[in-house]
This record gives C-alpha cells, structure tokens and sequence, in this order.
C-alpha cells in the first residue's frame, strides 16, 4: 500500500546524465545571455538589473552555501561595470540553463570549487559589456563621441564637461542598445574591487538569524513533514501503525515516498511525534547482511587479486593505507519546500544542484520548465550532499499528493543515515628508493567504490571513475617508474561527493608514503620534497613559503613536532605544516597550522583565507574523530554524539598565505581538506615516532587535548 | 496554553507541555534565527538564552519556559556588540550555526568579560562544520573588548 512508484528509468536518464559532464560541447554564448530573450526594460540581460534608485542586483548563477560566491561572483561583475559596491544587491539565480557554469560538468549545479574559476571569464565579459552599453547610452544622450566618456562609482562621466549621468537613470536606453561583440576589459592596475579583502555581502543578515535558509521557508498554510527511509538501503515497509500516527495532535497525513515514509503535521515536532508513533518497521533491503568488516575484506580481495608489484631496489617500502566512509553532516539537515498546484510547481531548496531539481520535479509533476519554478535558498552547508535531490523528490511528491505547500525536514538521525557517503578506501603502495634514498619506483594500488558509476551506470559505463583516483594517478613528484591501478568495488552503501572528492583520501595516502619514503632514507620530509619538486616552481614556491612561515628548520620545544603535505586539487596548489606536541602517550595538542595556497587569482583574499581556514579544520575533524561504520546492513552512528566532529576545542591556530602567482585560476571552497590528515599523522609520526595507517585517530587511541 | 516571555513581549502558545521550546520559536512563532540540527543539545544551533542562560531550546521543554525571560537572536537586534564583532571578524560561512554561536557567547560575556582561552573553549562547545573556529574564537575576543568599551 506504501510502495511508491516512480518511473525510476527515464527519471535516471533524464537527470543523472546532465549531472555528470560527460556530456561534452555544450555551448555558452555571453553575448547572447546579455541579450536574453526575458530582457526587460532596466535590466541588462540576464546578469544584470539597474533601478533608477541606482541599486543594481546581480544575479548569482551558483548556489551561496558558505564559500562565499554572493561576494566573489558579482565582485567580478561589478569591478567591470566600474559599479558603486554600496549599491549592489545579489539574488541568486532561478532553474535555468542560461546559468549553467560555462567550464562546469553537465547542468546548472556548484560543485568542484568551480564557481570563481568557470564563471570568471564570462561575468568579465558581462560586465565590460554592460558598461559598454551604459557608456553608449550616455554618449548618444548628450551628443557626443564615446572616447571623451569615462566611468566611475556607477556613474557615465563626459571627460570634457564633467557632466555625469547614473547607471540608474541610463538602464533604460542602455537596455535597448545592441551588446558590444568584444568589450574591452579592465586592465588589473584598475581593479578597486577585485583582490582586495571586501567584506561578505550576505554576514549582516546571518549574525542577526534573518538569514533565510531552507529550513526557515515559511509559506501560508504550509505543511511540515518528516520522513523515516528504510535503515538497510532500499528496504521496503513491511508494517505501521497509520493509527496511532493519526492520534497525535497536529498529523494529517501518512504519504509514501521512495524507500520510505512521510508524516505530515501542523509543525516539525508533531511530525517527528507521529513518526515514532507510526513506527514504521521495514524489510528486505539490497545489502542486509553489510558490514564495515566484510567492505573491508571486499578492498582487501580487490587488492590481492590485483596484486603487489615486485620491487628490486635494496630499500623498499610495502605499505598500506585506509579510510572510513564519511558523512557531510551539514549542520542544516537536508529539507525541501514545494508547492504543487495544477498547473504549476515553486520549490524552495538548498540545493547545490538546480539542474537535476527542476528534473525531478519535471519528473514527478508531469510539468514543463516553464511552469515549475525553483527558488535556491541559502545553504547551511553543502559539501557536495546538496548536489543530490533525494530531498526534492521527497517534498515535490508529498505536496503533490496532499495539494498544499509542504516543507520536509530530516531529522539528523535520517541525514546521518541516509547520506551518500564519502568512500571508504584501501590503498597499497610499494616504493623502491635509488641509491640516494629517492623513489625510482612508484607502485600504488587503490580499491574503493566509485562515485560517478551511480550517474552513469544507464550509459553502460564501468571504467575508471576519475574521481576516485584524482590526487594519486598523478604526483608532481619526479619518479622515474610510476605506476597507479584501480580497483572498483562496490561495496553496497552509497557513496556521492564529499568535499574535495579523490584528494579527500588520496593525498592522506601519498603525502604519508612520501613521508615514510623520506624516514626510510633517513632525510628531512622538507628537503627530500625539495629534491623530487626540483622541476616544479609553482610547487616549490608554496612549498618553500610553507616551510619559512612555520620556521621548520629551526629547533622546535621539547615533546613538539612538524608535520607536512603539499598537494594540488582543482587548480590550486597547496601546501600544510601543523605544528603538534604530546606530553603523554597518545595525548595530543594541535598546536598551530600553516597553509600557503596558490590559486593563480585572487578575488576576495579574506574569503580565500577563510576557505583555506575552514577547508582545514573539515579536513581535521575528519581525520581525527569521524567515521561511518556499517552493521548489519545500517549506519551504525545517528547524531552527533556518535558521529564526532572537532569543535572549537582542540582547533589549532590557522596561518594563511596566499601566493598570487597569476597562474590560471584554481578553486579554494575544497583544496585545503585533503592536507590535513597527511600533515598531521606526519606530525604525529614525528612526536611521537607512531606511524598511522588508516583514520580516524580516535581509533587509535589518540585524544586531542 | 503557554504564557512565554520573549524578547521582551508575551506570547501565548496552545502546545503541548513536552513540546521543545525550539520548534515553538521556529513552528509556531515564526522565529526562525533559532535553528535546528540535532535535537538532542549536541550541535548549538538552537542556542537561546533563558534567565541569562546559554540554553540548547531542542531539547527543552516548553513547560520550562514558563515565567522565564527568553532571549532570542532576534533579541539581539542587529548591532548587538557581539554581532558586530562577528562581522568585523568576518565570521560566518555559511552562516547556520552562526546565531547559535552569537547566542552562546553572549551569555559566556553576560558572566565575565575576560574569559580565558580554557574557559571560552569550555564554555563554546557548538558545532561548526564550516570550520569558523579560528575566527569565532578573535570574535569571542573582540566583542568582550567591544562590550567594555560600550560600557565606557
């Protein structure tokens, strides 16, 4: 009675291959955004919208979920359009595939630490061209040549007369003028806004809590409901008590949604109230007997079975590495707002993925593009959780069936639970070092679940998941014989995007082999990347930077230790030294970190610096308290309690550089996560003389004090 | 019907003894600055004050609420010295702990002023999965400056 039916096929092919990018080619005109066929009369194509107050609202094409893109993006814009920065209000874009990342993967969705580096090109050129058009109108009005009109602060100056006019009171006409086909862009001595620290455009209203997040949509006679999924993945119900939910003040509905059930109340408790009371008991399920033991020995075999290459150098190393699932755990709980009528749908999500939404809404509702509307809240936090829509179809499918407005909330024990996990890995390595104590061979074998098989598996495809070994196939390192393999297996639990993806394990995995590599050859783990980086000069400069902010050559206090890594993720280089000391067996104090990060171009330094802040701290909480074990086909852990993450106990002091080496540009939201379980087990590894092998350190007895 | 001193004014709630004070800022008061992430007083996004207590609201009962002065985020106004400390800090990312954060410290600066490192890493235990500790931690700090200050 409770199964749902979706017509899980084509929802498949419809939404999963525009998440992938592996659909290549598509293309991306500025000009024609600029131009757009919704051009109204103040409003500068799809980008830009100037008042006559002179407010100008930017739209921002990627989702706001702490990494700062309602500040950077239109940061971009504005510095172009020579705009005023005290007049810009930002609004973050609707489903449309006008506002897809021009270098990102398949459709409209933030994710990759992409959001700067895709868009920085076009919202120049968006910019420039707008302001072309301001100028043009300007010109036309007062009768006079281009060339003697400047601009300045939101207005279009005539150089001559210092006569001014206001971007506010020139929209209009420079709405209708045709949009430059190659408008000339700032040169970087001009810049006023970009690269200097301006405060975040959305802290006002999050330290006052008017911030409006998913969870805090309120809509007239909206619906709150709470959902309860089968523990084992893709169990079924097999029993409930509809009554007993019925009774309890405030339910109105029991509906059914994909592996699970929704109750549906007057508020968020009486909902969660009338599912305890309905007390759904589920059956069968496609993994009931999962372990974390039995997916180890799964990798275990994989590994064997691909075997260990031989080495025949006099020094070797034969190591092996793993790690946990992890959950994202946002701290706002995955929810969905929908509002299904006849002939029309508006959902209101935090979502990373505005794309594949406004698929499954398609999906569900029978509607078209045009009569669904997806509104993008702020994100508490996304992590690459928020690129999926479990919680879309889940909110669009119970409004639909009730007709009235309803908002879903997880409660934490279904957002630990029904996550799509980090993936858990093992990773063997053996190393022959030269004569010199250099790595001449590289040997690595990686096992672990794929994440991109999930997307693509309706297209066939079962090669090598590019996210999966991103961070180990290739290391800046010079190593004459360098050989990587993957294995995937699948290991029954979900597994999706986790901040900084591959790198998130695979630098663990190779910065801890560097190291152990340069312990076997007796030399310093400074000195010996040296020596493999010698063909790297973006690599060395932050590496060397690194090393002088942290004073690594000088004598540290007794009882203390460094700790190192260097590694590079989408785009940016970036390299970690943590300072640690342990005055009793296993008790450890993070002492202080230092990051040096070369992005190429900085927009924002202080959010730069606050990404490579955060990026660390999610790196470290990770490697010393969390996992996700499995039992009986479930998720062992269900809250916070169970589930550690670091506080600000136990946070060390965080150092940040910023090396603007005016490369192509990187991300910043991912690549400081990956170096802080390698720099820090190096570190421990150096107080303590305790090399570890596989995280959380919590399980080894390690305390943070 | 429960009678709840809020920022200030009286609101009369018809809920349950046992519903969380939480869900009655969020649900049925329209305060949603108080925010949701574990209901079971780990995390701190709930954080209000109660008779000048740090208080995690998930899990407690309305019915304790009764006859005590509540103060919200929305209390705070908008330029409360720890807010403002908070920005020149350029504390949030995304910014859902956040008001929790504020709340906390608030009633740790409510007792002292000069808290010490230990004492702030006791006493601010939520959670913040962005990592802002490094900048909570300065923001801590310069609002105990900024309170003083305003105190003249």
């Amino acid at each position: 009675m409770y199964k749902y039916k979706l017509k899980r096929r084509s929802f498949i092919k419809s939404s999963t291959l525009a998440a992938t990018g592996l659909i290549i080619g598509f293309t991306y005109d500025p000009k024609k955004s600029l131009a757009a066929k919704t051009k109204i009369k103040n409003e500068l194509g799809i980008w830009i919208r100037i008042s006559p107050d002179d407010t100008i609202t930017l739209i921002v094409p990627s989702s706001e979920m702490g990494q700062g893109v309602n500040t950077s993006l239109p940061m971009i814009i504005a510095e172009e359009l020579d705009a005023n920065w005290e007049s810009i209000r930002t609004e973050t874009a609707p489903a449309n595939s006008d506002y897809k990342n021009p270098e990102g993967h398949g459709g409209q969705n933030t994710g990759g630490s992409n959001s700067v580096k895709g868009f920085w090109n076009l919202l120049q050129e968006t910019g420039a061209a707008a302001r072309e058009m301001l100028v043009t109108a300007a010109a036309q009005r007062w009768n006079v040549p281009l060339e003697e009109c400047d601009t300045k602060l939101g207005n279009v100056i005539h150089k001559n007369t210092n006569k001014k006019l206001s971007y506010g009171k020139l929209a209009v006409a420079a709405s209708k003028i045709e949009v430059p086909s190659s408008p000339s862009k700032k040169s970087k001595e001009k810049y006023s806004l970009v690269g200097k620290s301006i405060q975040r455009i959305d802290v006002p209203e999050k330290v006052t809590g008017a911030a409006k997040f998913g969870i805090d949509i309120r809509l007239p006679e909206m619906l709150f409901a709470t959902v309860r999924q089968s523990p084992i993945f893709g169990g079924e119900i097999l029993s409930l008590d509809e009554v007993a939910a019925k009774a309890i003040r405030g339910v109105k509905a029991v509906v059914a949604v994909p592996n699970g059930i929704a109750v549906v109340a007057d508020n968020t408790w009486r909902s969660k109230k009338g599912m305890d009371a309905l007390n759904p008991q589920f059956t069968g399920g496609e993994t009931p007997h999962l372990s974390s033991l039995n997916i180890h020995n799964k990798l275990i075999t994989a590994l064997d079975k691909e075997g260990k290459a031989k080495i025949d150098t006099e020094k070797s190393l034969d190591l092996e590495y793993e790690v946990p699932f992890l959950a994202h755990s946002t701290l706002e709980p995955m929810n969905c707002t929908a509002n299904v009528k006849e002939n029309s749908c508006e959902v209101w999500v935090p979502t990373q993925n505005q794309g594949m939404s406004m698929d499954v809404t398609k999906e569900i509702t029978g509607l078209n593009d045009e009569q669904i509307k997806i509104n993008t809240t702020l994100l508490g936090g996304g992590f690459g959780r928020r690129g999926e829509t479990d919680f879309v179809t889940q909110a669009v499918t119970i409004s639909k069936s009730l007709n009235k407005p309803v908002q879903v909330t997880w409660m934490r024990e279904e957002d630990m639970q029904h996550d799509f996990y980090r993936p858990a890995c093992i990773s063997r390595f053996q190393i022959g070092l030269s004569k010199e104590g250099l790595p001449i061979q590289w040997e690595n074998q990686l096992a672990g679940p794929s994440i991109l098989k999930r997307f693509v598996a309706a297209m066939g495809w079962f090669g090598v998941d590019p996210t999966s070994t991103e961070g180990a196939n290739e290391l800046p390192y010079t190593i004459p014989d360098f050989n990587f393999d993957y294995s995937l297996v699948d290991t029954g639990v979900p597994v999706g995007f986790w901040r900084s993806v591959g790198s998130s394990y695979n630098a663990f995995f190779t910065e801890c082999a560097i190291d152990e590599a340069a312990k076997l050859a007796n030399q310093d783990p400074y000195e010996y990347r040296l020596k493999l980086l010698k063909d790297q000069p973006r690599y060395l400069k932050v590496l060397e930077k690194v090393v002088k902010n942290a004073n690594w050559v000088d004598p540290l206090p007794k009882n203390h230790g460094l700790g190192l890594a260097i590694h590079k993720s989408f785009g940016s280089i970036v390299s970690t030294v943590i300072e640690v000391s342990s005055n009793a067996p296993g008790i450890i104090k993070l002492q202080k970190a230092w990051v040096v990060i070369d992005c190429g171009k900085v927009v924002n330094p202080d959010i730069v610096k606050a990404q490579m802040e955060g990026g660390f701290i999610f790196g470290l909480s990770a490697a010393l308290g969390e996992e996700i074990t499995l039992k009986d086909g479930r998720v062992e852990q269900s809250n916070f309690h169970d589930y550690s993450i670091l506080r600000l106990k136990g946070s060390p002091k965080i150092s940040v550089e910023i090396v603007e080496s005016g490369s192509e540009i990187g991300g910043v939201g991912e690549p400081a996560v990956p170096l802080a379980a390698p720099a820090l087990t190096n570190a421990i590894f150096s107080v303590s003389g305790k090399r570890i092998r596989s995280l959380p350190l919590s399980k080894h007895g390690i305390v943070i004090a | 019907m429960h009678s709840l001193m809020i920022n200030g004014n009286t609101h009369q709630v018809d809920v349950e003894d046992d519903m969380p004070l939480l869900w009655v800022l969020r649900d049925e008061l329209g305060k949603t600055g108080t925010k949701y992430g574990c209901g079971i007083g780990q995390c701190g996004a709930c954080t209000v004050l109660v008779n000048g207590e740090a208080v995690r609201s998930c899990n407690f009962p309305v019915v304790a609420a009764e006859d005590k002065e509540i103060i919200t985020i929305e209390g705070l106004g908008n330029n409360h010295p720890v807010q403002q400390a908070w920005i020149e800090e350029q504390v949030p990312q995304c910014g859902y702990c956040q008001t929790g954060q504020i709340m906390a410290t608030t009633a740790l600066l409510f007792k002292d002023l000069d808290p010490s490192e230990k004492e702030i890493e006791d006493k601010i235990t939520n959670l913040c999965r962005c990592g802002t500790y490094v900048r909570i931690k300065k923001a801590i700090q310069r609002s105990a400056e900024l309170i003083e200050n305003q105190k003249g």
